[in-house]
């Protein structure tokens, strides 16, 4: 890893002149406070920066925690409200010039009117350009929780009276995909993310005892690794997530799916961690920490675990996307997450036959979310492996 | 504790080897099975008094630096004991003890280590550095740790306003400096040196040297000083031992052993020492051949392979450490026959 080079203005005192600094008083460091010095984090955050890309992913991630966290904000209309009439509704385009090509200063959109092909008797949904409704900015609608806690009923835009606002159109039971996209992204984040701090948390345990004490209780440790790394994954979450009962508690359902997705890449995790304290057990350091007396807690979370939380950030940004697209893998195939609780993946199995597909591509959605989530996670796994270690040595 | 023992040695001594012994399993295959060891320390007895430095000298690999980590347990000793005589006068064995018993003891007997690269976390800031043993040992926190650490640095010579630096950012002999107040953070009677300026530039070297010389006089310390270059001993030690693949070979004065060694190894040691005067003019004997390994050491006398004055009887019997003259041990056959020349002793 790059060594940085942290000069103060001052500079390192040069020479080895005793006489310089045995002048010096220790109150004047005490009431100067001694130097002014860049903190870990600022330093974490001065090499980030310099990662463009690692930006981008941190701005994909946050602009997808704010849409999933304030996910009813940003719906015009309540995603749960079931209406039938409004099956499969394609994508609402937002206009501003008029049938007639007049220029129009808000935005806004035609209804949607069911038509039925005289031929075929397809239903196909055609723009009314009769009437244009506007679409307003923070306006007051539809009631709802911020956090699940403060009753609001503020919305970032909305259409007038007797317009619809579907951004991503509506899925078969006439539910704004817009809407249920934003709300889904609560249960993929939050669970990928719980999981891959369950996976990381095992992992870092297994890997620091394993390297730390070595001899057979490494030897039993690695050869169990071995073991879970030996059986399939994708067989043993799904017979892992067909054995989870409707009936539980959906919060303990989450817990659960949490635990399942996390058996993936702790593993890994242990091993790296394994090597690198196993790296620096036997350096000076750790000698000089023992020569002090330090219990081996101290010496494992003083000395020891820092020097390899690199790797398990780099582990953790690689984790997280895998969770993301394994859940949505088995919550598209039917055994992931169930409703209450909706994910991604979930709102895509409208999507499994080809006939919906081909008609209503739009329910595709959420792929693009899924996307764009595992890519800004990798990408600002990025710089924050360069960004996380400012003191590496190794 | 219950290890007091009534027999006294000296009394001024305050730290006695006896027949140390400090081997390292070498194993193989999948379950590990010990197939043999490494002799690193081999019966090696020697006794260091109150504020005397005492020297001990060797190739890379003799086990000196071994020698220095079994005295601090920060190996298990196979064998031997080690009797350390606390300010009370009782005499504590610490080969035995286990690592509870030996923590209020790491308080008087510290190290200093050789790399100052390596042996400083580079993760912590010098305050958390020095202030480590007083937190370990519940000393002091807060401010009153800011004290003592802004004091420990000026004893050794580093401005306090320094530290909430980073180890990187201090020069060798000043990260060496940084190591030593370390080692000084839990005022100790008896430091194991290891090595502590054989990292660093020459020049850096006197100084560093210098500076324990002075701390030594001031805080009436004891030094173990392990070294592997007998230009840097032999003004700052007492005594000086030398070690041979895990044992030691010759044990005397400083100024004994230079101008009248008794062992042909410290003739040839002392050969290698460049000398100051251009017309000194000494012939340099060079050793034939390796160290051996000390996994599988040589018959008899352990030098005798590379010996130009090796006989029969040195392939087959091992020679003991003998006083050959008051306060002059010998680990040879024929220390009383040869005529070995020291310091200025031209041929």
């Amino acid at each position: 890893m790059e060594k940085i080079e942290l000069s103060t203005s001052e500079g390192v005192q040069t020479g080895e002149n005793v006489g310089v600094s045995g002048a010096l008083d220790l109150e004047l460091s005490r009431n100067g406070r001694h130097e002014i010095h860049e903190s870990y984090l600022q330093l974490v955050w001065s090499r980030f920066r310099r990662s463009r890309i690692s930006l981008v992913g941190g701005i994909l991630i946050a602009a997808l925690l704010i849409l999933s966290i304030f996910a009813d904000f940003f719906s015009p209309t309540d995603p749960g409200q079931i209406d039938l009439k409004n099956s499969f509704i394609p994508p609402q385009q937002i206009r501003f010039f008029d049938a007639d090509g007049n220029f129009h200063w808000r935005p806004f959109t035609y209804l949607q009117v069911l038509t039925l092909d005289p031929v075929t008797y397809a239903p196909t949904w055609e723009e009314d350009t009769s009437h244009p409704y506007e679409i307003k900015f923070f306006v007051r609608s539809w009631d709802y929780k911020i956090l699940g806690i403060i009753p609001s009923n503020w919305h970032l835009y909305a259409p007038e009276e007797g317009g619809t606002v579907y951004l991503l159109g509506t899925d078969k039971f006439g539910r704004d995909l817009w809407g249920r996209t934003c709300r889904a992204g609560r249960i993929s984040l939050s669970l990928s993310l719980f999981a891959a701090f369950i996976s990381i948390t095992v992992g870092s345990v297994f890997g620091v005892v394993s390297g730390y004490y070595g001899g057979w209780i490494d030897n039993i440790m690695q050869r169990f690794i071995e073991l879970i790394q030996a059986v399939p994954a994708l067989p043993l979450w799904m017979s892992l997530a067909a054995v989870v009962p409707i009936t539980w508690d959906p919060l303990l359902v989450f817990v659960v799916m949490a635990c399942i997705f996390a058996l993936i890449g702790w593993t890994v995790l242990a091993r790296e961690v394994r090597g690198k304290v196993m790296a620096f057990r036997g350096t000076d350091f750790i000698l000089a920490a023992k020569e002090m007396g330090a219990s081996d807690t101290r010496i494992i979370f003083r000395h020891l675990y820092p020097h390899s939380l690199s790797h398990v950030i780099v582990i953790l940004t690689l984790t997280i996307p895998e969770i993301i697209l394994a859940e949505a893998f088995l919550s598209f195939l039917g055994i992931g997450v169930q409703e209450p609780l909706v994910s991604w993946g979930f709102l895509m199995r409208d999507a499994q036959s080809l006939e919906t597909l081909g008609t209503h591509p739009w329910i595709m959605a959420p792929a693009v979310f899924i996307a764009l989530a595992v890519l800004g996670f990798n990408f600002l796994g990025d710089g924050l492996r360069d960004a996380a270690d400012p003191y590496a040595i190794m | 504790m219950t290890l007091a023992n009534g027999k006294q040695a000296n009394d001024s001594t305050i730290l006695e080897v006896k027949n140390l012994k400090q081997y390292f399993p070498i194993r193989r295959g999948f379950f590990q099975r010990v197939v043999g060891h490494i002799r690193a320390v081999d019966d090696v007895s020697f006794s260091v008094k109150e504020n005397e430095v005492l020297g001990l000298v060797g190739e890379s690999g003799c086990g000196k630096t071994t020698t220095g980590r079994s005295i601090l347990r920060l190996y298990d000793p196979t064998g031997g004991e080690v009797w350390y005589t606390r300010p009370d006068g009782e005499r504590v064995n610490l080969a035995p003890i286990s690592q509870k018993e030996m923590k209020p003891l790491r308080r008087e007997l510290r190290m200093i280590f050789q790399d100052p690269f390596s042996s400083l976390n580079p993760r912590l800031t010098v305050k958390d550095i020095i202030g480590e043993p007083l937190v370990i040992h519940n000393i002091a926190k807060g401010r009153e740790l800011e004290d003592r650490v802004g004091e420990l640095m000026k004893s050794v010579g580093l401005n306090p306003a320094y530290m909430s630096r980073y180890p990187h950012e201090f020069s060798g002999g000043q990260r060496q400096r940084i190591g030593l107040a370390r080692t000084l953070a839990l005022s100790p009677r008896v430091i194991i040196a290891d090595e502590p300026v054989s990292a660093l530039d020459v020049s850096i070297q006197a100084q560093v040297l210098k500076l324990l010389e002075q701390l030594k006089e001031e805080l009436n310390l004891t030094i173990l000083f392990i070294a592997h270059d007998l230009a840097v001993v032999e003004h700052i030690c007492d005594r000086i031992a030398v070690m041979y693949v895990g044992k030691i070979a010759e044990l005397t004065s400083s100024e004994d052993l230079l101008y009248h060694p008794m062992h042909p190894y410290t003739e040839a040691l002392i050969s290698a020492v460049p000398a100051a005067d251009p017309d000194i003019r000494m012939e340099r004997i060079i050793l034939e051949g390796d160290v051996p390994s000390p996994a599988n050491p040589p018959s008899g006398c352990v030098f005798h392979p590379r010996c130009r004055y090796a006989k029969d009887v040195c392939r087959s019997d091992p020679p003991n450490l003998e006083e050959v003259e008051p306060g002059h041990w010998v680990s040879c056959h024929f220390a009383r026959e040869l005529t070995l020349h020291g310091i200025g002793g031209g041929m």
